[in-house]
């Protein structure tokens, strides 16, 4: 078994890539009509294409329990997920600029620095450098 | 207080975590710098005794404590930084055994075997992909 896909919940999958792309900078893989006009969209880094895709399911438009998750964790401020990046300082401030808006601003832990952003599509995304 | 009234959940837990699992700066500053260490130097010979001498640090001490703040041991993260950098390696198209000596492996056998079992591809086949994908790419 290989790890090759990690599914995001987002409640309008147009108003996602956008995001997901035009801010965040991943780059489109895959784009198939789903039927009832979901679409299985997936991206990858575009330092990494052939590195795991991240999904974007619209499970919370179609299944409640989905829905009731992805609130109780925007509200506790937990992320959804995280990614990797060389910098958080400057992804912070790139992002910032972007009016991306952030609930933890870059702080240090341990041997990591991270920083928590809302997505605008429903969900707490964490950025993590490795120090 | 109002900034802790508006913590969230989340950031109560770091919080929670930071004080008691990363409380002790000075070890965590000695395992970032045997980390940097281990990136500017990852070609040459390393081993534990080399890296507990840079920080005067007793060597079994610095095995723990690596792994305890960034769950793997300094042996394991030597070899995946050797790895990474011979995937950028042979994707510029540096030959196999110069790459393997490039990044610091003393046998090509233990080398192909290494990246084998990290990437699921020998580093020929590895190449040989990169290759032909840059050709579909600007042939397709």
């Amino acid at each position: 078994m290989k790890v090759t896909l990690i599914s995001i919940p987002v409640r309008d999958q147009e108003k996602a890539l956008k995001f997901y792309t035009e801010k965040l900078g991943f780059i489109i893989k895959k784009d198939a009509p789903l039927g009832g006009g979901n679409r299985w969209i997936t991206l990858v880094s575009p330092e990494w294409q052939d590195g795991p895709e991240l999904l974007l399911e619209p499970a919370p438009n179609h299944f409640e329990p989905c829905k009731v998750f992805q609130d109780a964790l925007m509200e506790a401020g937990i992320p959804y997920t995280q990614f990797d990046v060389d910098s958080v300082d400057e992804e912070y401030d790139r992002l910032l600029k972007l009016d991306v808006d952030f609930s933890v601003q870059p702080t240090e832990m341990g041997t990591v620095k991270f920083a928590v952003f809302n997505d605008t599509c429903g969900n707490n995304i964490q950025i993590v450098e490795t120090l | 207080m109002p900034h802790l009234l508006e913590m969230t959940f989340y950031q109560e837990k770091i919080n929670h975590i930071k004080a008691s699992c990363y409380s002790n700066d000075q070890q965590i500053q000695t395992i970032i710098e045997t980390r940097q260490f281990i990136d500017t130097n990852f070609e040459k010979d390393l081993n534990l005794n080399v890296l507990s001498d840079v920080n005067s640090t007793s060597k079994y001490h610095l095995h723990r404590l690596f792994k305890r703040y960034y769950g793997l041991t300094p042996r394991q993260y030597l070899i995946d930084k050797r790895i990474e950098q011979s995937k950028k390696n042979l994707k510029k198209g540096m030959s196999v055994t110069e790459t393997c000596f490039a990044v610091g492996f003393e046998s090509l056998g233990s080398f192909s075997k290494l990246f084998k079992t990290k990437t699921g591809k020998s580093p020929s086949q590895f190449q040989k992909e990169q290759v032909s994908r840059s050709e579909l790419d600007t042939n397709f």
